[in-house]
């Protein structure tokens, strides 16, 4: 069984260490930063806030399905 | 390209620059067209794959309340066609059109071109290969009874040796992001990419080189059982989850705040938790605990998830009406949010003392793989593939039939093996109860897992056939204003052989 324990406890020292390397990273960058913009970056002008982007076949974008209240609270 | 703002007639509202419309289009449809070749690759085999792994399971569900079906045909007795059912979904369907979605998604939020196609089609027929010939000897050959890995060693190696190369290409697309933000969907897909290959390897090392045997060979099982689940394909489901919802409504996520939490917390918790599957075996008692209180934990990320999801939808649910992507995609969100809460509960010993080894398990094997992660890649085809080919999806009541039939087909399938999975544990649990009387007790049930499988392949076809038709392009004159502002086949961007595109 001691390759198991290793495996266990090497495994989770590996997968934790990379996360908290990953997450330090990120702070550092600036990535938790204004988070709510990058929640945003999705949309463009092209595709923006409001606008469904898909559809069934034939049954493209109409009023009755696009616009109306976005923002969240 | 056509730029259609040039039609507009002039209005006294400002408009959005015309240049940056432009702009924006041009860019989508130049990644798009970097990821054809490649993405549609991954996804028309890893199709072809399920059709296979549908076959198989059909037959091995049959043989459950029909034993003398094909019982005379060694390679298609139960043992084997239902292992082979695991493996060719698994890497077949479920690792290749991961990879695919793993790809685009990964281009479109890096805003840069897919690059190394060459690399990318040989990894493609490389993993294919591997399965091909995995698959061969799990039905006329020697493997080792290990969940999941019970691909010889040489098939395993391809597979990891292949996989090095999806690696480098998603660092590739990584490194050339054209924004700084870094959006949760590739934080989920950073954590399947360079988590996976780990425990793929420790895993096959640990088994196949004898490392590891007898209980340690159980506990390296469930623990890369349970983690494959977990680290490889719950983040590529995710991801696409927290794209598609938002993208499709045109609505951000409720909260990003709660999306990266439910990231991190996923990280630090979900590859503890796979030793909970060896509750009541010969262990000691604190590795299985550390199992189940991983899986409480898993709480956290889960509720940030089902919050987030369900807040984004709320008030917007009559558009699943409207868009296939939508429908699936939320299916297979709600669907995670359920999987996730029952696997923290079954866990628990008091539940898990009734379920293990029940048909309960494999119902809840099925909610994850099928009604998560299989809708939510279904989902994710149903975006990405007329923007990948330029074209729109030939029969909307094709889409119809494939939702339905799924989504009816995997209701079926889980309720009926719940509900007898669980009647079926607290009777074993019973001496007194006859064994037989229990096997007899659940022929219905297993009837209704025939039932809900046939329904679901049914499904598989449809969705074969309408790529059939997308990719011989049979329905080319089909298009029509539902997908696409403006046709990203007539921006005549090509890929080159190396990914990189030029306008023609």
């Amino acid at each position: 069984m001691n390759i198991i324990y290793i495996l266990i406890w090497g495994t989770w020292i590996i997968f934790g260490i990379s996360v908290v390397w990953a997450l330090s990273w990120a702070v550092g960058q600036g990535h938790m930063s204004n988070v709510e913009e990058a929640g945003c970056s999705i949309f463009d002008e092209e595709e923006p806030i409001g606008e469904m982007t898909d559809f069934f076949p034939g049954e493209g974008p109409d009023g009755a399905v696009n616009g109306g209240e976005d923002a969240h609270g | 390209m056509a730029d259609r703002t040039s039609e507009t007639p002039p209005s006294a509202t400002p408009k959005p620059d015309p240049d940056a419309l432009r702009g924006d289009v041009v860019r989508r449809a130049r990644i798009d067209a970097s990821c054809r070749g490649p993405v549609m690759f991954f996804v028309l085999t890893a199709v072809a794959w399920l059709l296979i792994g549908s076959l198989l399971a059909i037959m091995a569900s049959v043989k459950m309340h029909t034993p003398e079906f094909l019982s005379d045909l060694e390679p298609l007795t139960f043992g084997r066609v239902r292992t082979a059912h695991l493996n060719t979904v698994i890497y077949g369907w479920s690792s290749l059109v991961g990879i695919g979605v793993l790809l685009w998604l990964q281009a479109r939020l890096s805003r840069s071109t897919l690059r190394f196609h060459k690399l990318l089609y040989a990894v493609g027929i490389l993993w294919n290969l591997a399965i091909a010939a995995g698959t061969w000897a799990l039905l006329f050959s020697h493997f080792d009874s290990v969940e999941w890995l019970e691909f010889p060693v040489w098939t395993a190696a391809l597979l990891g040796v292949g996989f090095v190369g999806v690696m480098v290409v998603s660092l590739d697309l990584f490194r050339r992001r054209s924004k700084h933000h870094i959006f949760v969907s590739q934080w989920y897909l950073f954590g399947a990419v360079f988590w996976f290959p780990i425990l793929y390897v420790l895993a096959n090392l640990m088994i196949h080189l004898g490392m590891a045997t007898g209980v340690a060979m159980a506990t390296a099982n469930w623990w890369f059982a349970h983690n494959v689940l977990g680290i490889w394909f719950t983040p590529i489901g995710l991801a696409a989850a927290y794209y598609f919802i938002p993208k499709v409504l045109g609505r951000p996520i409720h909260s990003y705040y709660l999306s990266l939490l439910g990231f991190w917390t996923l990280a630090l918790f979900y590859n503890w938790a796979g030793t909970h599957h060896l509750i009541g075996g010969p262990l000691p008692v604190w590795l299985t605990t550390v199992g189940t209180v991983a899986s409480m934990m898993m709480f956290i990320p889960v509720i940030t998830v089902a919050i987030n999801h369900h807040m984004t939808m709320v008030g917007h649910f009559e558009k699943l009406r409207y868009s296939p992507t939508l429908r699936f995609i939320v299916f297979g969100a709600m669907s995670y949010t359920l999987v996730s809460a029952q696997g923290s509960l079954m866990a628990l010993r008091r539940v898990n003392e009734t379920t293990h080894f029940t048909h309960y398990t494999v119902a809840h094997a099925h909610l994850g793989m099928y009604a998560f992660f299989t809708m939510a890649m279904f989902g994710a085809i149903y975006y990405m593939v007329p923007r990948l080919l330029g074209r729109e999806w030939p029969s909307a009541t094709l889409i119809r039939i494939h939702f339905w039939t799924t989504a009816v087909g995997i209701f079926i399938y889980f309720t009926g093996l719940s509900w007898g999975g669980w009647r079926q544990g607290e009777m074993l649990n019973h001496d007194t109860v006859d064994f037989l009387a229990i096997v007899d007790y659940l022929i219905p049930y297993l009837w209704s897992r025939s039932l809900g499988g046939t329904l679901m392949t049914i499904g598989h076809v449809t969705l074969a056939i309408l790529l059939w038709k997308m990719w011989r392009g049979a329905e080319e004159e089909a298009q029509g204003p539902a997908v696409f502002k403006e046709e990203p086949a007539k921006t005549k961007i090509l890929p080159t052989s190396d990914g990189e595109e030029e306008d023609s």
